[in-house]
């Protein structure tokens, strides 16, 4: 019985998002709806105007600067969340993380190769971080790599070396790195230009906001990476 | 409808990849089996809007890189990338919950738990 509906349920779902899919615009064309809007005007100003050659990081940094503050605001609250509903017991020494989990259960392949790998994910981590606004990549996606980084390391170094990696102390402050750098770069331009998150757009003064387009990428690099490590340290810290 | 879906595979294939995941969601009682569920569902809904974006012969919306137009549309590109980030950040909590029930409970079986209550 169960099974029959939930098969009726999926061929009903199936057939009508295909009937849907079916109606819209031949996939790739130049005249689709999504295409013929605002992203026209953002690929034909953007590089002019925006401050950065890579047209997505445009978009999510200076045309929607607003949606990504709220976006990186969402990671620290859902940290916030996380600790919350693992570390809170309800007596007050549940303020702090337990111990990192051990490396016994790595071999001995696996804590070489992360070794010999983990400098070279470092500075490729930084290079996305850094030159996200004029090549594919850009804060979020380099603060994964040095998260994922950190996450690795945690699995094959000894327990006291490993909360190295993560004092609490600067972790702390560096968990809100991303939305305060925003807020900071939001303030910057309400006092200088009397706009919240204004950039300037004549040509002349576009390297102030390349400036703090970099000033942007870097903070939630930084803060992303320090939120994905502490996610997965309280996590692994349960028995 | 054939044809116009022959014409639209990248989006049908979405289609069918949320179909999957939404699969797993029902069928599943294992509560982490029916996040990942929740999981595909979404790179379902990704991979739609992504799609939507691409323009046929386009070059990645770079300048200066030695693309020319016409580009893909970095529209959709910007909004997946923000819907990424929350859907890690709700796997995130979803996992620590169920972390939490498992402590709670001894178990994360849907099906089981219904008895615990």
């Amino acid at each position: 019985m169960k099974r029959a509906l939930t098969a009726a349920l999926l061929v009903a779902v199936a057939a009508l998002l295909l009937a849907a899919v079916a109606e819209l615009p031949p996939h790739g064309s130049p005249d689709s709806p999504p295409y013929t809007h605002v992203s026209a005007y953002y690929l034909e100003h953007g590089p002019d105007e925006a401050g950065a050659e890579n047209m997505v990081t445009n978009v999510i940094l200076n045309y929607r600067g607003f949606d990504t503050q709220g976006e990186v605001t969402v990671i620290v609250t859902a940290m916030l969340a996380v600790l919350a509903v693992l570390l809170w017991t309800g007596q007050a020494e549940g303020d702090r993380p337990g111990p990192a989990p051990t490396a016994t259960g790595s071999s001995l392949v696996v804590r070489f190769i992360v070794r010999v790998m983990a400098p070279f994910i470092a500075v490729f981590g930084i290079y996305v971080i850094l030159h996200g606004h004029v090549t594919p990549g850009g804060g979020f996606q380099g603060g994964t790599m040095i998260g994922a980084l950190v996450i690795a390391l945690t699995l094959v170094l000894e327990d006291t070396r490993s909360a190295a990696l993560l004092p609490r102390r600067p972790a702390r402050l560096l968990q809100v790195a991303a939305p305060l750098t925003f807020f900071g770069v939001g303030v910057i331009g309400l006092v200088l230009w009397g706009e919240y998150l204004y950039y300037p757009r004549d040509p002349s003064s576009l390297w102030i906001t390349e400036l703090l387009l970099l000033v942007i990428e870097a903070g939630i690099g930084l803060g992303g990476a320090i939120v994905i490590a502490t996610i997965f340290r309280v996590m692994g810290a349960q028995r | 409808m054939i044809d116009a879906l022959w014409q639209n595979l990248d989006y049908a294939a979405s289609v069918v990849l949320f179909c999957i995941g939404l699969y797993t969601v029902i069928t599943r009682e294992n509560l982490i089996k029916k996040f990942m569920g929740l999981n595909i569902m979404e790179t379902a809904v990704f991979a739609f809007i992504v799609a939507l974006g691409v323009v046929e012969g386009g070059d990645a919306p770079i300048a200066g890189s030695g693309a020319t137009p016409p580009f893909i549309n970095p529209l959709p590109q910007a909004l997946i990338l923000t819907g990424i980030v929350v859907a890690v950040s709700t796997t995130a909590l979803a996992l620590s919950l169920i972390i939490r029930i498992w402590r709670q409970c001894g178990t994360i079986e849907a099906d089981e738990l219904r008895e615990v209550e």
